[in-house]
């Protein structure tokens, strides 16, 4: 299982990337729809810390994917993609990268805005992006929500292509992100 | 010599009480404190209070200090936070609007630094507290310096479910900065 992309495939390091934060994602979604209704309680406080510290780590392992991806090939596009497609998929890609910097990064915010700490996981201490801040408080919040609203529309186009690609297309496109390099293509 | 000598007893009679009594300048005056939420530091202070200050450094014996603090005048730099600080799972402002407290002694500690000990009762219970005092005289003002050390478990403040240390911390350190003009 080769750590680097090929022409063929998406390599081991890309591919944990893509699931961890996926997956990430995912519980941070289902975390932060359940606990906005909650009472003020410890159990709401522990709640939201979580969330920040599940947000943090999306953020720091989006930088790190970032700059793995600056020294990496992307696979080849299946010859029969149209251009219009390709681009799509491109602009669709790079919009979603964009959102999973700016979505935790408006969540920060929100959290200086609203003079909340923020450790890591109870253990390290982070700064403030600015401090408390009543005016821009739900201006943050509201930011945040569209940013994740715009994402789980993008996710929609995102996931709808990839099934789209395997199960009508029949081609590699969701495969080599699951496996990496197809076997008949041999691994590199 | 006769004359004299009364005089000169009214005088010192008259002087401590002089001496002593001090007008407190709230305007210039602040009674902070700083505690932990989720192991960050973060301060407050009570806008209102009054305080009765007697205090002549050579004559600890007849110092006092009586001090009321109008709990509702929290102000953490932060609305929501104040407004859960006050409500009955805290400080309970509405049931306990005031906290209170009054010297019993005043002495040295073997430092040099004075101690006033005394009767701190916040949120209904009444708990022994010492403050380190610390007295500056300028010419017919003064300023005077308090902290203490309490525990806000010890006055029940966000006992239960808010108990747990990490993420409020028990630990608050008061400090009372007071500027005294000469009273009379």
């Amino acid at each position: 299982m080769p750590l680097r992309s090929t022409d063929a495939g998406w390599g081991a390091l890309v591919r944990a990337f893509h699931w961890l934060i996926a997956l990430m994602i995912l519980v941070q979604a289902i975390i932060g729809l359940s606990m906005v209704g909650m009472g003020v309680t410890p159990a709401k406080v522990r709640v939201f810390a979580l969330h920040k510290s599940i947000g943090m780590t999306i953020l720091a392992l989006v930088l790190l994917r970032i700059a793995w991806r600056s020294s990496e090939r992307r696979p080849v596009d299946p010859p029969a993609m149209p251009r219009w497609q390709r681009r799509a998929a491109r602009a669709v890609h790079l919009a979603l990268y964009g959102l999973i910097l700016a979505i935790p990064c408006s969540g920060w915010w929100f959290n200086s805005a609203s003079g909340a700490p923020l450790v890591w996981f109870g253990w390290l201490r982070l700064p403030g992006l600015g401090g408390y801040d009543p005016f821009w408080k739900p201006r943050a919040l509201l930011l945040h929500q569209s940013l994740v609203a715009l994402l789980a529309a993008l996710l929609v186009l995102h996931v709808g292509a990839a099934l789209w690609h395997h199960f009508r297309q029949r081609d590699d496109v969701l495969r080599r992100m699951l496996r990496g390099a197809p076997k008949q293509h041999g691994g590199a | 010599m006769r004359k004299p000598c009364w005089g000169l007893l009214l005088l010192l009679a008259a002087a401590p009480a002089w001496a002593q009594a001090w007008q407190v300048d709230y305007a210039h005056s602040t009674l902070a404190f700083t505690n932990a939420y989720q192991t960050v530091e973060y301060t407050g202070q009570f806008r209102r209070f009054t305080a009765a200050i007697d205090y002549d450094p050579a004559d600890l014996a007849q110092a006092k200090f009586d001090v009321t603090v109008d709990i509702a005048s929290l102000d953490t730099h932060m609305a929501e936070r104040d407004h859960a600080a006050l409500g009955a799972d805290f400080l309970d402002a509405a049931k306990f609007p005031k906290a209170r407290f009054v010297t019993t002694a005043f002495h040295e500690s073997a430092n040099g630094e004075v101690l006033a000990d005394g009767t701190l009762t916040l949120r209904g219970i009444t708990k022994p507290v010492t403050l380190t005092v610390k007295f500056v005289p300028h010419g017919t003002s003064a300023t005077l310096d308090v902290t203490a050390q309490l525990k806000r478990l010890d006055f029940g403040i966000g006992a239960g479910q808010w108990a747990d240390p990490s993420m409020i911390g028990d630990g608050v350190t008061v400090h009372g900065h007071l500027v005294l003009r000469a009273g009379h």
